[in-house]
C-alpha cells in the first residue's frame, strides 16, 4: 500500500497520485484525509483505496472498477456515478449515496442520508443502518438494499429498480408500491450480505413502482402539419394555429407536447441593425481570408480551449431526440467546419465521438448517459442548468423516441416517457454547484473546459453565480430557443428573449467587474450569420446554432419532433424512418450553410470597418423598434431597417 | 447560499478560543461562500451594559457617522464605556438599562446597527475569512460560543450589511446565521410587522431571527420556537441560532441544505461540512451525525 497524506498533499496532487498508482496497479492508502472532498475521483483502475478517517463530498465519483474502504464517515454523493467497483463506508453517508451508479455496489454501514440512489441506474446500495427521506428517488434501475428503517417517502417517483427495507416501510414515495418478493431474491441478497460480511437476520418488504405515472394517460395524436412558419404567424384571432391547439386539448385535457420553438413575436437581432452602409460588403474576393474569425473558448481558467475556427459552435441537442443518423451528420459538418459539436443529453456514442473533432459533453440532472469514460474522450464538459426554450423544466423524450438501444446508453427502462429531472441531485444551490464543478475538474485532471448552459431567467443573478463558481464559460440560451418536446405553454411563455439575455449578462458582470473572468456564448433563434455578427456586436464571445443547422440538414419544421415519427428521418429514433436521412449528405449541405455563415461573418465584419471580428462593438448597431431600443440602450433609428433587410436578402441569394 | 458553523463548549465557566475554531470552521468551508463571512461571538455579559456594533464605514464618512451615534447615545442617556473604530464598524458598549428594543429602533434613525447585547457582538464584512479574520482580529476572541457564516450573494449585493450573520433586530443578544431560502418571507413578514416588529433588510435570515426572537419574548422556549419554525417557514433551509445561553438548529423537512453535527460531553460543533469539523480535530475520525430532515434542537451552556 502506498501512502499518500493529505495533511501534506492537497487533492488535487492526491488525485494524481491516485491515478498513477491506478495505472501502476498499486493500491493506495489516504492518511490524514479529514473529510476533505473529491478523494479518489475519475478513478479507473481497479486498485484498492483506504482512507483512513473520512471523506468528504464526492469520495469514489466518477470512477470505474476500484475499490474503496473508507474507515468513518462519507458526505454528500458517495461513489457519484460509479461504473463498477466498489465502496464500503465504516459510518455514516451524507446525502445522495450511490447517486447515479450505473453497476457499483456501495455498503454503507451506519445511516445513510436523504434521497439515497437517486437517479441510479444499476448496481447496489446496501445500508446497515437506518435510510432517511426519499431513498431511491428517481431511480431507474439497480437494487438499494436498507437494513433499518426506509425513511420517509421510500422510492419516490422511480422508474424501476427495486428497493428492500429490512426494518419499517415508514411511507411510500409516489408511485410506489409494496410487492412480494421471490426466494432467489432474497437468497441474492443474502449471498450480497454475506460477501461483505453484513450479519441479518429479519425479512424484508419489497418497494417497486407502481406504474401510474411513466407515460402520459392520453398520448397526443398526430396533427395534419401546420408548419412552424404558419403556427407562428400573426394572422388573426381564430387562426390555424390557435384551432389545432383548442382542438388538442380537447382530446388530451392537458398541457400539450410539441417540439421547436416560441411561436410569438419577441424583440430579436433582427429588431437591431448595422449603423452603416454595408450595400458594397462582401463584394471583394476571398473576403473569408481577410478577416480572423478564429476564436477560443473555455481557455481561460487554464484548461485547453476549444479551437474555433470562427465564433461559431453547434448548440446542445441530444441523440435521442435526434436520430444517431443526424448527430453524425452534424458531428461530420462540425469537423469540416471546424468548429464544435455538443452532445446535448443522453450521452455520447461512439458514431458521435468519431464524427465530431471537439466535441462538449453535457451533464444533466438525469445523468442519463453520463460517465468518466466519455468525459475522458470529451473536448469540454458542460453542466446544464437549464434551457431557453423550457427554462425550470427537464427534457421530455416520448415512449415512442425511447427504444431499447437508446434506453441502454441512458441507462434507463425502455419504452417510459421520459420526464427528465429538472434538477441535478446533488446541485441544489450555488454552494453545491462549486462542489461539483471542482469534482468534474479533478476527475479529468482540469484538463477540459466546464462550461454552464444557461436558459434565460433570471440572467442576472445566475450570470454572477456562474462567474464566482469558476466556469470557463456561459452557454446562455434565450426563449427563442428550440426544444425536441417541451410544454407549448412553456415553450411560448416563460424566459425572456434572447436579446434582453445578452444585455443583463454584461450588465451583471460589469457590475462586479467580472466580465473577463467567463465568456459568453449567445444562442437562442440565431439564424445566420447576420444575426451572429450582431451578438459579437452586443459582447458575445461566440454564438451557438442549433435549428437553423437542423433545417439546413433537412428539417421541414412541421414541429412534430416529440411524436417520434419525423419524416425527414430527423427527429427520430425509428429505423424506418432514420433509413431515409443520409447523414454523408447532409453533413455536406449543414457545412455548406456553415460556410455561408463564415462567409455572412466576414463580409459584415470586413464592411464595418474591421479585418478581426474582435473589433465588432455595440457602437455598429442601432435598434429598429422602441422595444429593442430600450432592452438594449442602443439609439432608436428606424430608417436603418430597409438597409438590414436587403443585407439578409443579399446574402441568402 | 453559504457555509454555516457553530460551537458552543458545554461548560463555559471558562473562556476559550470561540474566534480562532469559528475562522478555522469557516476556512475549511470558504468554497462554499466566497463573497462574504461574518461571526456572531458571545463574551461574558455585563449587567445593564450593552454592546453595541453598528457599521459607519470609513474616513470621513465614519467620522460624521461616529458623532450621530454618539449625540444620540447622549439624548438616549447612555454613556460611553469604551469605543473602537475598526474597519467598516464602530464598537461601542454603553451603560443602559432602558427597553432594548425602542432603543435599537431609534438607533436605527442614526447608524446602521450590527448587533446589540449583552454579551453579543457580530463582526462582519465582505472578504473570506482570513480577510475578516485580518481587518478585525477575530481569533483572539476568547467567548463562550458563537457562529459563524460564509456568503455567496446569489440574489443581492455583496455588501457588509447583506453578509451573516443577522442581529434579531429589536431583541438583545439572538444571533442567526442561515443557509437556504425562505419562500414564504413577505407573508412571513407582513405578520411580524403587525405584530410591530420592524425589519432594516429583505434579507430572509433577519426574519428568521425575529421570528425566533418574537417567540423567544413571549416566553417560549428557543427549542419549542425551532419546532414552530420548521411549520410556519416555508422552503430550504439549515440554520443556526444562538442566544446569551443557548445554540441550536433547524433544518427543513426536504432535506436540501446540508448540516452536520459533533457533540461530545465538552462541546457541541456543527457546520455545513464535515471538513470543517475536522479542521477543530485534524487526524480524526470524528463521530458526527447528519440531523433528519424536519428536526430541530438545543443546547445550553453551564456556568
Amino acid at each position: 500500500m502506498v501512502p499518500i497524506d493529505l495533511g501534506k498533499t492537497s487533492v488535487r496532487e492526491g488525485n494524481e497520485q491516485i491515478r498513477q498508482h491506478g495505472q501502476n496497479g498499486e493500491d493506495v492508502e489516504i492518511i490524514n484525509p479529514d473529510a476533505r472532498h473529491h478523494i479518489g475521483v475519475g478513478l479507473v483502475h481497479p486498485i484498492t483505496v483506504k482512507v483512513h478517517g473520512s471523506a468528504g463530498y464526492f469520495c469514489a465519483g466518477l470512477s470505474d472498477s476500484a475499490r474503496f474502504e473508507v474507515e468513518s464517515n462519507v458526505g454528500w454523493g458517495v461513489g457519484d456515478n460509479m461504473y463498477s467497483g466498489s465502496v464500503i463506508v465504516g459510518g455514516n453517508a451524507g446525502a445522495i449515496p450511490g447517486v447515479a451508479i450505473r453497476g457499483a455496489e456501495i455498503v454503507i454501514h451506519g445511516n445513510m442520508g436523504s434521497r439515497a440512489g437517486q437517479v441510479m441506474k444499476a448496481g447496489t446500495l446496501c445500508c446497515a443502518g437506518n435510510a432517511n427521506f426519499m431513498a431511491g428517488y428517481m431511480m431507474y434501475g439497480g437494487r438499494i438494499i436498507i437494513l433499518g428503517d426506509s425513511g420517509e417517502k421510500v422510492g419516490e417517483d422511480m422508474s424501476a429498480g427495486e428497493i428492500f427495507v429490512g426494518g419499517k416501510v415508514e411511507d411510500l414515495g409516489s408511485d410506489a408500491e409494496l410487492t412480494d418478493i421471490d426466494s432467489a431474491e432474497i437468497e441474492e441478497i443474502m449471498e450480497f450480505l454475506d460477501r461483505y460480511e453484513i450479519p441479518f437476520k429479519g425479512s424484508f418488504q419489497k418497494v417497486v413502482n407502481a406504474g401510474k405515472k411513466l407515460r402520459y394517460a392520453t398520448s397526443e395524436q398526430q396533427m395534419r402539419s401546420i408548419p412552424f412558419f404558419t403556427f407562428s404567424g400573426t394572422s388573426d384571432y381564430w387562426n390555424p394555429k390557435i384551432q389545432e391547439d383548442l382542438y388538442i386539448k380537447s382530446q388530451i385535457g392537458r398541457y400539450r407536447i410539441r417540439g421547436y420553438g416560441g411561436a410569438r413575436p419577441l424583440p430579436h437581432l433582427s429588431d437591431l441593425a448595422f449603423k452603416k452602409d454595408l450595400s458594397a460588403a462582401g463584394n471583394e474576393n476571398n473576403i473569408v481570408s481577410k478577416v480572423k474569425m478564429s476564436t477560443e473558448i473555455g481557455g481561460i481558467n487554464g484548461a485547453n480551449p476549444l479551437k474555433l475556427s470562427m465564433p461559431v459552435m453547434i448548440a446542445p441537442m441530444s441523440y435521442g431526440a435526434l436520430s444517431a443518423s443526424t448527430k453524425r451528420a452534424i458531428g461530420l459538418a462540425s469537423t469540416m467546419s471546424d468548429i464544435a459539436e455538443n452532445t446535448g443529453e443522453g450521452g455520447m456514442s461512439d458514431a458521435q465521438r468519431g464524427a465530431a473533432k471537439q466535441l462538449i459533453f453535457q451533464m444533466l440532472g438525469g445523468r442519463l448517459g453520463w460517465n468518466i469514460h466519455d468525459m475522458n474522450r470529451a473536448d469540454g464538459l458542460e453542466i446544464y442548468i437549464s434551457q431557453g426554450a423550457k427554462p425550470g423544466l427537464g427534457g421530455q423524450l416520448m415512449a415512442k423516441k425511447v427504444t431499447p438501444e437508446l434506453a441502454k446508453i441512458r441507462g434507463i427502462p425502455a419504452g417510459i416517457d421520459l420526464r427528465s429531472p429538472s434538477r441535478h441531485p446533488d446541485i441544489l444551490g450555488a454552494d453545491d454547484l462549486v462542489i461539483k464543478v471542482e469534482e468534474l475538474r479533478e476527475a479529468t485532471g482540469y484538463r477540459l473546459p466546464v462550461s454552464i448552459k444557461l436558459g434565460a431567467g433570471r440572467v442576472r443573478d445566475d450570470i454572477k453565480i456562474a462567474v464566482k463558481d469558476g466556469f470557463d464559460f456561459v452557454e446562455l440560451d434565450g426563449m427563442q430557443g428550440s426544444t425536441g418536446a417541451g410544454s407549448a405553454e412553456v415553450i411560448d411563455y416563460v424566459g425572456i428573449p434572447t436579446l434582453s439575455a445578452i444585455i443583463e449578462a454584461l450588465d451583471a458582470l460589469e457590475e462586479i467587474g467580472r466580465r473577463q473572468d467567463i465568456q459568453i456564448v449567445l444562442m437562442g433563434g440565431i439564424r445566420d450569420g447576420v444575426d451572429a455578427v450582431k451578438a459579437l456586436c452586443l459582447g458575445a464571445d461566440a454564438v451557438a446554432l442549433g435549428t437553423s443547422t437542423i433545417i439546413a440538414g433537412g428539417c421541414i419544421a412541421c414541429m412534430q419532433c416529440h411524436v417520434g415519427q419525423c419524416v425527414t428521418g430527423i427527429a427520430t429514433q425509428d429505423p424506418e424512418h432514420e433509413k431515409r436521412y443520409e447523414p454523408e449528405v447532409e453533413a455536406k449541405n449543414i457545412h455548406r450553410f456553415l460556410e455561408s455563415v463564415r462567409w455572412q461573418i466576414a463580409a459584415i465584419t470586413n464592411g464595418l470597418g474591421y479585418n478581426d471580428v474582435s473589433q465588432l462593438s455595440r457602437d455598429d448597431l442601432v435598434a429598429l423598434t422602441p422595444e429593442a431600443a430600450a432592452i438594449t440602450g442602443l439609439p432608436y433609428e428606424p430608417q436603418y431597417g430597409d438597409a438590414d433587410l436587403d443585407i439578409h436578402v443579399r446574402s441568402v441569394v | 447560499m453559504c457555509g454555516i458553523a457553530g460551537i458552543m463548549l458545554k461548560d463555559s465557566s471558562e473562556p476559550f478560543n470561540t474566534g480562532e475554531a469559528l475562522v478555522n470552521m469557516l476556512n475549511g468551508c470558504q468554497h462554499r461562500g466566497p463573497d462574504s463571512t461574518g461571526f456572531a461571538l458571545y463574551g461574558q455579559a455585563q449587567e445593564n451594559k450593552l454592546k453595541l456594533r453598528l457599521f459607519v464605514g470609513q474616513g470621513k464618512e465614519a467620522d460624521t457617522a461616529i458623532n450621530r451615534i454618539k449625540k444620540f447615545l447622549q439624548e438616549q442617556g447612555a454613556t460611553i464605556v469604551d469605543d473602537e473604530h475598526v474597519g467598516e464598524a464602530y464598537r461601542v458598549t454603553v451603560n443602559f438599562s432602558g427597553d432594548i428594543q425602542k432603543f435599537s429602533y431609534a438607533l436605527e434613525h442614526a447608524a446602521k446597527v450590527v448587533s446589540i447585547g449583552n454579551s453579543l457582538e457580530i463582526i462582519k464584512d465582505v472578504g473570506s475569512a482570513e480577510d475578516v479574520d485580518g481587518r478585525y482580529n477575530i481569533h483572539n476572541y476568547r467567548g463562550s460560543h458563537g457562529l459563524g457564516h460564509v456568503r455567496l450573494a446569489t440574489e443581492s449585493d455583496v455588501k457588509p450589511e447583506a453578509a451573516h450573520p443577522f442581529w434579531a433586530t429589536g431583541f438583545a443578544d439572538v444571533a442567526i446565521v442561515h443557509n437556504g431560502q425562505i419562500t414564504n418571507y413577505w407573508k412571513m413578514r407582513r405578520r411580524l410587522e403587525q405584530r410591530g416588529y420592524e425589519f432594516r433588510t429583505d434579507n430572509d435570515s433577519e426574519l428568521i431571527a425575529v421570528y425566533l426572537a418574537d417567540k423567544l419574548s413571549q416566553g417560549i422556549a428557543l427549542k419549542e420556537a425551532l419546532k414552530t419554525s420548521i411549520d410556519d417557514l416555508d422552503g430550504t433551509f439549515s440554520f443556526l441560532v444562538s442566544t446569551k445561553d443557548e445554540i441550536g438548529y433547524a433544518k427543513d423537512r426536504l432535506a436540501v441544505k446540508p448540516m452536520v453535527m459533533y457533540e461530545t460531553d465538552d462541546l457541541v460543533a456543527v457546520a455545513s461540512e464535515e471538513v470543517s469539523l475536522n479542521k477543530l480535530f485534524p487526524g480524526q475520525a470524528l463521530n458526527t451525525k447528519e440531523p433528519p430532515p424536519g428536526t430541530y434542537n438545543t443546547w445550553s451552556r453551564s456556568t
